[in-house]
């Protein structure tokens, strides 16, 4: 582990939530940036904006998170959304199995409009409304069949959907909004997948990979006019 | 608004095109209450202004050859037989790559309206010339152009007496303004600045191509008040956001980010957005227009404010768009300790300066040279294992054409690092091969031991939109994109009148374009 006391290299990420209306996007993100969950959560008009900060051993990610509309129905945001996104977020409702389809369809459109690079993650939301839900029973995914506990509404086997997400190369999570399940093991898992070079602002000594520094010294800052008497850039 | 059918709703303003102008219109009205529906015929975002991946730039072209209206013409692709281009997705080539001054009013909009914050801002690095050798055996060199006194003082690649005309023009054009300078200028101000440069400081003619090249003008005749206005915005822009630059350039394919950005923000404030959607037919009644689109919906306004995109007086540019495959590095050094590493280079081709056919250009070429940094190419990694190179894209510009040339060296598998060269000039009847022979010149300036390749080209002439703005009934047209090879701000101006006549007098002007973070933010974070 790296000198704590040493400020670590940070990096923004942006990252697109795709996915059916009602699977809970915007849930997710309120989980994770708010540690909050809202019953009857009114529908997100067209779009949403949130930052969160993610803390990896090494470095830190800033997500800027661009919650598109599930309703939308002219598809004319998410194009907006996904260009030079570094990271996506599809999720579908495993209660939904028409979800699963729209999210699938969300991965291929990934596939063929978005940056070559983009880390893509499966998310199956609502884990809360299935009988594997309890407490904090971990969501293995190896193939612990579904219970068939009354009051299980899942639609999706976990099967099925890593199956899918391994053959496109997707993370894959399944989650609860609603309990929190799994929603922060999402964000840092994507932190973690992005590759150190594809990272567009890296700060601070640690950013030790040539490529991260010369960004880092590529940005400008306009954070406010500098002042002129200010000296600027240079410790010397 | 979104929930119900577009056709229910009484639109405030329908905003037709989210090239820049619509965009930030949309930025404007964001925090508004009103209701907004944001329409493109365009299946993508920008208009005039937009960054296109090689797939988009293909079927640009394709649908410029079959349809031949509007501001673009005479678009081709060339891909020499070279392998080395990465992922068509990997590149997003600029319709407009306007640099911005860092005193430009639109970036304080971006400011004050915490757009910024989207952005990633990088530096453009120095202005150079390209010099032809007066031996013919030698090599043509770029000399970089001091613009700053301090650059004057130091600089070897003038004489002292030019330095000492040169030192005293930019101290009179830190002050042209005032009342006793105006004095000195009034005369020359609709006469060219060349001529006011020979009158009264005497320059040869190597120090006005300098002064004439900062202002990138790109029939070279720039007015005495235009040019040093421009000048004196160069001038003051330098240092204002760092050391070393004057000039910013926004990162994934410049005013198209900004435009995009714009429109993201109009999302998020509730806007409705369409794209494939355009105007197919329109009813004007007394207080509302009926318009329908394209997509087939029908929709009812208060307002239509659209971009004007015929064909105005001023004259045609054409610009060529490369892909090379070189990180042409020697152009993208810091000059200043402490100053960013510039992912911009300018380089101006006098007039006279290039020959073809035995005939020379008439007008200056000027070529915007964009390191992999600019994210419009790859940055030429080919794998974990080896060593990572950088990219280039260069675009040249000229009044006439302009193209694109993509070029990555190696297999797929193997390319190499790359930059994009934007090149533009004044359109003439040999423009395209006066650009093709610009981009030639200026890669082997660069380097002429081992010339950059060029992988992909892209050339098309634009013409001048209309100036001004027009106001019929419900209907407003906003004026065309600008040709200016800088961020032209008068164009803001068009912009706050849209705005003013969306939200009413009521509004405080003061309100334009100033908005609260919509997330708390630390500033930490890019400090």
């Amino acid at each position: 582990m790296a000198d704590t006391n040493a400020p670590k290299p940070s990096s923004s990420v942006k990252l697109v939530l795709l996915g059916e209306a009602a699977v809970g996007k915007s849930s997710l993100v309120l989980r994770f940036v708010n540690n909050d969950f809202q019953e009857n959560k009114e529908p997100t008009i067209g779009a949403a904006f949130l930052t969160q900060k993610c803390n990896l051993p090494t470095r830190t990610i800033k997500f800027e998170i661009w919650d598109t509309a599930g309703q939308e129905r002219f598809a004319s945001l998410a194009p907006m959304y996904y260009r030079n996104a570094q990271a996506a977020l599809v999720v579908y409702d495993l209660t939904k199995p028409t979800s699963l389809i729209k999210a699938k369809h969300w991965v291929a459109e990934l596939q063929r409009q978005a940056s070559p690079g983009i880390v893509i993650a499966l998310v199956g939301n609502k884990l809360d409304l299935t009988s594997d839900s309890a407490g904090s029973a971990e969501v293995s995914g190896d193939g612990d069949d579904t219970a068939e506990d009354s009051g299980d509404a899942r639609k999706i086997s976990t099967e099925e959907a890593k199956t899918y997400a391994e053959e496109e190369g997707l993370l894959f999570f399944e989650t609860s909004a609603k309990t929190g399940h799994n929603v922060t093991e999402v964000f840092t898992a994507i932190a973690n997948a992005i590759p150190e070079t594809s990272l567009k602002s890296a700060r601070g000594p640690g950013a030790s990979h040539a490529g991260v520094s010369r960004t880092e010294e590529q940005r400008v800052n306009l954070n406010g006019p500098r002042d002129a008497n200010a000296k600027e850039g240079c410790a010397c | 608004m979104a929930m119900g059918s577009i056709g229910d709703t009484l639109w405030d303003v329908v905003i037709c095109g989210t090239g820049l102008q619509q965009s930030l219109l949309a930025l404007s009205l964001s925090r508004s209450s009103k209701n907004i529906l944001h329409i493109d015929p365009n299946d993508y975002y920008g208009g005039a202004e937009a960054a296109f991946s090689l797939q988009e730039t293909e079927s640009w072209v394709d649908r410029l050859a079959t349809e031949d209206k509007g501001l673009f013409r005479s678009a081709s692709i060339t891909k020499p037989d070279v392998a080395g281009l990465s992922f068509p997705r990997a590149y997003s080539l600029a319709l407009a790559p306007q640099l911005i001054h860092a005193r430009s009013e639109l970036l304080s909009q971006l400011v004050s309206s915490r757009a910024y914050r989207q952005v990633e801002f990088l530096a453009v690095g120095s202005f150079y010339i390209f010099k032809t050798p007066l031996d013919p055996e030698q090599q043509p060199s770029l000399v970089r152009i001091p613009s700053t006194r301090e650059d004057v003082f130091s600089t070897t690649a003038i004489s002292a007496k030019a330095k000492r005309g040169l030192m005293k023009f930019l101290k009179f054009v830190l002050d042209y303004d005032s009342p006793d300078q105006r004095d000195v200028w009034k005369y020359f101000a609709d006469k060219s600045l060349m001529d006011f440069l020979q009158e009264h400081f005497k320059m040869d003619a190597e120090l006005k191509t300098y002064i004439i090249t900062l202002t990138l003008s790109l029939d070279g005749r720039i007015s005495t008040e235009d040019g040093l206005f421009i000048i004196h915005r160069h001038l003051t822009s330098m240092g204002h956001f760092g050391p070393g630059f004057a000039a910013l350039y926004p990162k994934w394919g410049g005013i198209s980010e900004i435009a995009q950005v714009a429109c993201r923000a109009g999302a998020v404030g509730g806007a409705v957005y369409m794209l494939g959607a355009g105007i197919k037919s329109m009813a004007t009644a007394a207080d509302e227009i009926e318009l329908e689109l394209t997509s087939g919906d029908k929709v009812k306004t208060k307002l239509l404010v659209r971009g004007d995109d015929s064909v105005g007086d001023e004259p045609i540019i054409s610009r060529l768009v490369a892909v090379v495959g070189s990180p042409l590095k020697s152009l993208f050094e810091p000059t200043i300790e402490g100053a960013p590493t510039p992912c911009v280079a300018v380089v101006a081709l006098p007039a006279g300066s290039l020959t073809t056919s035995g005939e020379a250009n008439t007008y200056p070429v000027y070529v915007f040279a964009h390191s992999s940094g600019t994210g419009e190419c790859p940055n030429g990694q080919t794998s974990a294992l080896t060593i990572t190179t950088s990219d280039i894209l260069i675009v040249l510009s000229s009044i006439k054409p302009f193209c694109i040339i993509h070029n990555m060296l190696g297999a797929k598998a193997n390319w190499k690092s790359i930059g994009v060269i934007y090149l533009s000039t004044m359109a003439t009847s040999n423009s395209k091969e006066i650009l093709s022979r610009a981009l030639e010149s200026f890669l082997s300036a660069v380097d002429h031991n081992q010339v950059p390749q060029c992988l992909y080209q892209l050339y098309y002439e634009q013409a001048a939109g209309v100036k001004q703005s027009r106001l019929d009934g419900l209907t407003l047209d906003l004026p065309g994109p600008s040709l200016s090879l800088s961020m032209d701000d008068s164009l803001l101006q068009h912009v706050r009148e849209a705005w003013k006549k969306v939200v009413g007098d009521t509004v405080d002007d003061a309100e334009y374009m100033v908005f609260t973070d919509r997330e708390p933010v630390d500033d930490d974070d890019y400090e």
